[in-house]
């Protein structure tokens, strides 16, 4: 063994030694599973190939081995026999492969007669893995391009203010009125944070949004910024607290720097899971001068208030709506984007199961930025939704989140279904009233 | 009398009761202690009390496992309860519960019929739940892969404490409430017991003995989901 080899293994051993102070869902994880099975029959991967490795207990066993073989009584003495084994730095590349085919979706954790969370032991080995520097290349790359650009796109002000030029050109010509997006306002009381997808790739959320805003007459109320429109942070999905933390820092700063009162998240569940379910609940940064709420919350309020007008004949085509996991299940987030949905559109249909019980895109985790698993993605973890998505007979798949989005998008290419992708907005900014008038424009089916 | 049997009957008990208390008590120390942030999933329980009460839920009904796997909710729920009433049934061993019915106006015929009717049947139900939840480990890949010795030992444990339990009331060495409960006085007020007559039944020493041994393994082993299910649903679905 190298004396690399040597370090690396005192690395990883003292990490998962390290497990045993916390906090607690870690510690009993390692102490708690009766090996019943329940997780593997309810996850989107093993249901896609009922295979060993894909198997959640047997992917957190990995850790838990190691963890029974340094500090459990019974691993100590009985060592195999009980389950327990020393580690291996030869298993490394297995780890860094399986540690990325769990979607972190925690569908295993709705299940699973003691509620144990996969996700947080998945999180855990991805945060081994970055530690010995073998994060993936691909997500090592979102998370530094991030960091360094303040988005994961790794655009810059002017590809930002450009994409923006552009939205409010098709506004104008959608409803021949002027729908303002305000950049870098001092003093709005929203500021909209979107992932960048939903400004660069699949715009018309952010379209949708700006629409509501005119629609309430409160186009002056609200700002993007030009440093930070993508509340997308890669650092949840490689386990690596410091990166989550900084991305996130970010973030906050700017919206203390404009003095909003209320951070508007856009349609991306790991994103608004860490500001609201993280960051605010656990007071990372303190008190906080702001609130945080969801642009689909939001909508959704002034929809059942009766404030917003649609044309619903301007969505005909069957629609159903994916439930993001950071969203249904870690948000509570489940009944707003369907308020929206079903205001906007005609033909709206439920996939079952659905909200908390939904099943995975396939890409979640982070896993839908990972092209170098694209097999995996669109054979193996997208399989069920697949299935899912084809008995609704839907026409568009309906989504709040950039990552589901993506790989939904490919794994519908992939197997030749004519469906479209996109958001939950989009469907709103097709069909809501602005002086009476939908949005004029016929291309987007 | 033999050195095991001595073991087995006269420190085994005391052993037993003992590493189970503090070891268990040393779990719960060092779960509680933990930091315990929310990692909420829902749909969640709307405040404290709620939450505690969805905790009872699954502790009593299995509320999650009915969703995710309906035949091992029956397995398991067919199980545990049966093992509840045993549980309590052998109460009868250690304490006055006679009187108590009595009181209740059963007659002490009828409390014998209820021993011998519901404590027998519970003594062939639990065997078979037993024998099912090891077929399906046997039989189901994604039970089967992740199973080790531990699981097996675990089942073969508990199958043979119960066959041995059965043992003593279908089978010939049939055991003697009287002579039992005048042993478990004499560990109760610590005084010597090799004498006593109970423990010349070997079925009773082997049953007795597999027992106390799967209660002290209970805080090392899986079984310490008995008291780890009141801590781990909390965790997720604190709002």
């Amino acid at each position: 063994m190298s004396d690399g080899n040597v370090n690396t293994k005192e690395q990883v051993v003292d990490s998962i030694k390290a497990m045993k102070d916390g906090p607690r869902a870690m510690r009993m994880y390692m102490e708690m599973c009766v090996k019943c099975g329940t997780c593997a029959s309810v996850c989107p991967v093993y249901y896609g190939k009922s295979e060993k490795r894909y198997n959640p207990a047997e992917r957190t066993d990995l850790i838990r081995r190691i963890y029974r073989k340094y500090n459990t009584v019974s691993g100590r003495v009985f060592g195999k026999a009980a389950g327990a084994e020393d580690f291996d730095p030869g298993d490394l590349e297995d780890w860094q492969a399986i540690f990325y085919e769990c979607t972190g979706c925690r569908r295993c954790a709705m299940f699973c007669p003691f509620g144990i969370d996969h996700s947080v032991i998945t999180r855990k080995g991805r945060a081994i893995l970055d530690k010995v520097g073998m994060t993936p290349e691909t997500m090592a790359k979102v998370v530094q391009v991030s960091l360094e650009t303040g988005n994961t796109d790794g655009a810059g002000e002017a590809a930002f203010r450009a994409a923006i030029d552009f939205l409010e050109e098709e506004m104008k010509d959608e409803h021949g009125v002027d729908i303002k997006i305000p950049i870098d306002a001092k003093g709005a009381e929203y500021f909209y944070v979107p992932p960048s997808g939903d400004v660069l790739v699949n715009p018309e959320a952010t379209m949708g949004v700006a629409k509501v805003f005119h629609a309430l007459g409160m186009a002056d109320s609200w700002t993007m910024s030009s440093k930070c429109f993508d509340g997308a942070n890669y650092g949840l999905f490689t386990g690596n607290d410091g990166d989550m933390k900084a991305d996130n820092k970010l973030y906050v700063d700017e919206a203390k720097e404009l003095g909003t009162k209320t951070m508007l998240m856009g349609e991306c569940g790991h994103a608004y899971r860490i500001m609201k379910m993280m960051m605010e609940k656990t007071s990372w940064w303190g008190e906080l001068p702001f609130e945080i709420i969801n642009c689909m919350e939001w909508t959704a309020d002034h929809i059942r208030a009766g404030r917003l007008q649609f044309d619903k004949s301007r969505n005909t085509h069957p629609v159903t709506y994916h439930d993001p996991c950071n969203f249904g299940r870690s948000c509570g987030i489940t009944e707003e984007p369907r308020v929206i949905l079903e205001a906007s559109c005609s033909d709206f249909r439920e996939m079952h199961p659905n909200r908390g019980e939904n099943w995975c895109c396939g890409g979640g985790g982070g896993l839908s930025a990972m092209d170098d698993i694209i097999d995996f993605r669109m054979e193996i973890s997208g399989k069920k939704k697949l299935e899912q998505i084809r008995e609704t007979g839907a026409k568009y798949v309906s989504t709040a989140c950039s990552n589901c989005k993506r790989h939904l998008t490919q794994l519908l290419e992939h197997h030749q279904e004519q469906v479209e992708v996109g958001g939950v907005h989009d469907m709103l900014s097709r069909a809501i009233l602005l002086n009476g008038k939908a949005a004029e424009r016929d291309d987007y089916l | 009398m033999d050195f095991l049997t001595l073991f087995v009957g006269g420190a085994l008990p005391y052993i037993a009761i003992v590493v189970f208390i503090l070891a268990m008590a040393y779990r719960l120390y060092t779960w509680k202690r933990l930091a315990a942030p929310s990692m909420t999933l829902f749909p969640a329980p709307a405040d404290e009390s709620a939450n505690k009460k969805n905790v009872l839920k699954e502790a009593v009904l299995f509320r999650s496992l009915f969703g995710g796997d309906r035949v091992l909710w029956g397995f398991a729920w067919v199980f545990h309860v049966v093992l509840i009433l045993i549980f309590l049934g052998h109460l009868r061993v250690f304490t006055n519960v006679d009187s108590m019915l009595m009181a209740s106006g059963m007659s002490d015929e009828s409390i014998k019929a209820m021993s011998a009717g519901v404590g027998g049947a519970a003594g062939v139900v639990i065997l078979i739940a037993t024998l099912l939840l090891l077929a399906r480990r046997l039989a189901l890949p994604r039970v089967r892969e992740i199973t080790g010795p531990a699981d097996y030992l675990a089942l073969l444990l508990i199958g043979a404490i119960i066959i041995t339990g059965n043992m003593m009331r279908f089978g010939a060495e049939h055991f003697d409430l009287a002579l039992t409960r005048d042993y478990f006085a004499g560990l109760a007020t610590i005084s010597s017991v090799t004498a006593e007559p109970a423990l010349q039944n070997g079925t009773f020493v082997l049953h007795m003995g597999l027992a106390f041994l799967l209660i002290m393994c209970i805080p090392f082993s899986k079984i310490l989901h008995f008291g780890g299910i009141f801590f781990t649903h909390q965790l997720i679905r604190k709002q």
